[in-house]
């Protein structure tokens, strides 16, 4: 690979490899992200896919491997440093803050706030009043997008599982990423809504956002991605562009379960 | 009768205080913690040891409150990164081995060193020996009515936002509360605040021994409470609410849970030290048998009568744990087997709030039907 090319490279996972007791979830898996790309992970269920998340994000501790991301290698970093590095996830079973608002739930995201330090608390009392009136523009107009603005000021544990789905992605743009990791985004979320996700997607991407998205459902993964890794049994089956993969017959065999 | 109400005041005002922490802590944070009177333990002795060899009584309180912190600092290292329950059962081991200490050491005292259940006594008590003069009587009641006046306007910032609330019900899923609530909570409220509000402006002009202590420990606690609901609402307290739904949730958005964890466990811890302080002062002796386990979960009571995660809850609770013990006290005069009996029934008390009312008094319901 060439200086050129490694720079391009927004994340790049190599020889993860993770093992529960007798299974081995990860095995070997690498993972090679362009920025500015939008990037599909496919693969059966309990592929490894989900954990493979977990490892980059660090929420479970890799047995080996490296990440590098961004140029940096942050395997040791503990997850919320690595979402201040400016890598958020979502995850398959879409989680909010349910007796909080909405709105709070957006309001939390947002990355080096000023009060969220206790001594500012008391002494910054002006400067967090201002963060928090831009933050709560930039909330709702992404609330907005989203279709959740009426929903603003209702518990977001009342929302339906699909508005919970669109709560989870729209909180985690507000952290200002550079690079979203979403576990299943479409799943129970209805045909239209599908169409208008992929529709934001493209638009944050316009906007300079990477992404990864874990998906079973191909019409999303073959519109929206630039190039589509396959998982199968906790390792690398085949990566390419979305027609490529559509034609390898490797993939056919062990996903799309055609012969 | 003027004395009698100081009294309770005070110990009304000492139980909000330390209950005050435990919502921060479990309320808020969602940290099970049921050793909270280590802290309080840790408060009273710090304080009154070092008093009585000679050190004034500010620096004592001060020291005694940053030890019950570091206290929550050695807890929470050792014990926030493991799984939830850990906490509770460390910090319940640390509550009982702190006083089991304070029971079989050797203190020193005026007359030389004494056992632990002798109690500790002869230190200094703030203002109990005070002879004011009509002046400082004077700035002392103008501090009282600050105080009181802070309260109403807490009170009626509280009903207002509710108003408000109900004004708008339109996209929300629940119904808030009804007006005429409002009123009544208002009513009763404002009454509270005036009776002990005159009362301790009675207590201060004819100058009752602890009508002072009962000015400091308002003040103490109103300033308490103020701080409290300002980090409730401010950035800070938006992350330990996230953390006490779900602490994955902070997690990925950047937020080191632990950290704030271990900021709000050692908060809650240093304000039950001062309420510690506190209760040394009013029981004027104080003995390790004052700090048994019983007193923590007087604190979650006081905490789920109110509502938890609710500040006001709490001190409504604390309002109602000391009318409860007050009333029951002057009822039923007997011995031990009655004192059992009080509690029984308290707890029979707690289980048909639960039934009944099972968000606590200023709880919300609404959020009880929540999904995760
Ligand atoms: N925390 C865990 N402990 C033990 N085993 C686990 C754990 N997490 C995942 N596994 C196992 O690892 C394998 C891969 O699971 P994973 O959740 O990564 O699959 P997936 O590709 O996301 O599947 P799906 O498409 O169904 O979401 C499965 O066999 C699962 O049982
Ligand atoms: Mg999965």
């Amino acid at each position: 690979m060439t200086q050129n090319q490694q720079q391009n490279l927004l994340l790049s996972a190599s020889g993860l490899h993770k093992r529960f007791g007798g299974i081995t979830a990860v095995n070997n898996a690498q993972i090679d992200l362009h920025r500015g790309s939008i990037t599909g992970l496919i693969g059966p269920n309990g592929a490894g896919k989900t954990t493979l998340f977990n490892l980059l994000s660090n929420f479970i501790t890799p047995d080996r491997g490296e990440v590098i991301f961004d140029g940096k290698a942050i395997n040791q970093l503990q997850s919320h440093h690595i979402a201040q590095k400016g890598m958020v996830r979502t995850f398959q079973v879409a989680r909010v803050l349910s007796r909080l608002s909405v709105l709070e739930n957006m309001l939390l995201a947002p990355q080096k706030q000023t009060g969220e330090n206790f001594f500012q608390v008391w002494l910054g009392r002006k400067q967090i009043r201002k963060e928090e009136v831009e933050n709560k523009e930039k909330a709702m107009l992404i609330l907005e997008s989203v279709g959740l603005a009426a929903k603003a000021r209702d518990y977001a544990g009342a929302l339906s599982g699909g508005q919970r789905k669109l709560l989870e992605m729209a909180r985690v743009l507000m952290a200002d990423p550079k690079l979203i990791l979403l576990d299943e985004p479409a799943a129970g979320v209805n045909p239209t809504l599908i169409g208008q996700i992929c529709e934001h997607i493209t638009n944050w991407n316009k906007q300079g956002i990477s992404f990864l998205i874990i998906e079973h459902n191909m019409d999303v993964i073959m519109s929206l991605c630039d190039r589509v890794w396959v998982l199968a049994e906790g390792s690398n089956l085949a990566n390419g562009t979305p027609e490529e993969i559509q034609n390898n017959p490797e993939v056919l065999e062990a996903y799309l379960g055609v012969d | 009768m003027v004395g009698y109400f100081v009294s309770v005041t005070i110990f009304t005002a000492l139980y909000a205080l330390f209950s005050l922490g435990l919502n921060l802590q479990w309320g808020l944070t969602g940290l099970i913690n049921f050793g909270h009177v280590a802290f309080m333990t840790i408060g009273a002795y710090v304080t009154v040891l070092l008093n009585i060899q000679g050190v004034p009584v500010i620096v004592a309180v001060a020291i005694g409150t940053v030890v019950a912190a570091t206290l929550g600092l050695i807890i929470g290292t050792s014990t926030l990164r493991l799984r939830e329950d850990y906490l509770a059962i460390v910090t319940i081991g640390v509550a009982e081995l702190l006083r089991l200490i304070a029971n079989n050491e050797q203190w020193p005292s005026p007359d030389g060193p004494i056992e632990g259940s002798f109690g500790l006594k002869d230190y200094l008590i703030p203002l109990a020996d005070w002879d004011p003069n009509l002046w400082q009587k004077l700035i002392a009641i103008a501090l009282l009515t600050i105080i009181a006046v802070f309260a109403m306007w807490q009170l009626w910032r509280g009903l207002k936002s509710q108003w408000k609330e109900n004004q708008q019900i339109q996209d929300k899923s629940y119904r808030p509360r009804k007006p005429i609530s409002l009123i009544i909570w208002g009513a009763i409220g404002t009454t509270l605040i005036v009776a002990i509000y005159i009362n301790g402006t009675l207590a201060l002009y004819d100058y009752y021994y602890r009508a002072g202590l009962m000015v400091l420990v308002l003040l103490v606690l109103a300033l308490v409470y103020w701080g409290l609901e300002i980090l409730v609402r401010s950035p800070w307290g938006r992350i330990i609410k996230a953390i006490r739904e779900d602490e994955e949730i902070p997690r990925v958005l950047g937020k080191n849970v632990f950290w704030y964890k271990l900021q709000a466990f050692m908060l809650g811890g240093a304000i039950a030290g001062i309420a510690g302080a506190f209760y040394a002062w009013y029981l004027t002796t104080v003995y390790p048998s004052n700090f048994e386990s019983i007193v923590t979960f007087y604190a979650w009571t006081i905490i789920i009568l109110g509502g938890a995660g609710s500040n006001a809850g709490t001190l409504v609770g604390a309002l109602i744990f000391s009318a409860y013990n007050e009333i029951t006290r002057n009822l039923f005069v007997g011995g031990a087997s009655l004192d059992a009996l009080r509690i029984m029934i308290m707890g029979l008390i707690v289980m048909i709030l639960m039934i009944w009312r099972p968000q606590g008094i200023l709880g919300k319901k609404e959020e009880l039907t929540l999904g995760k």
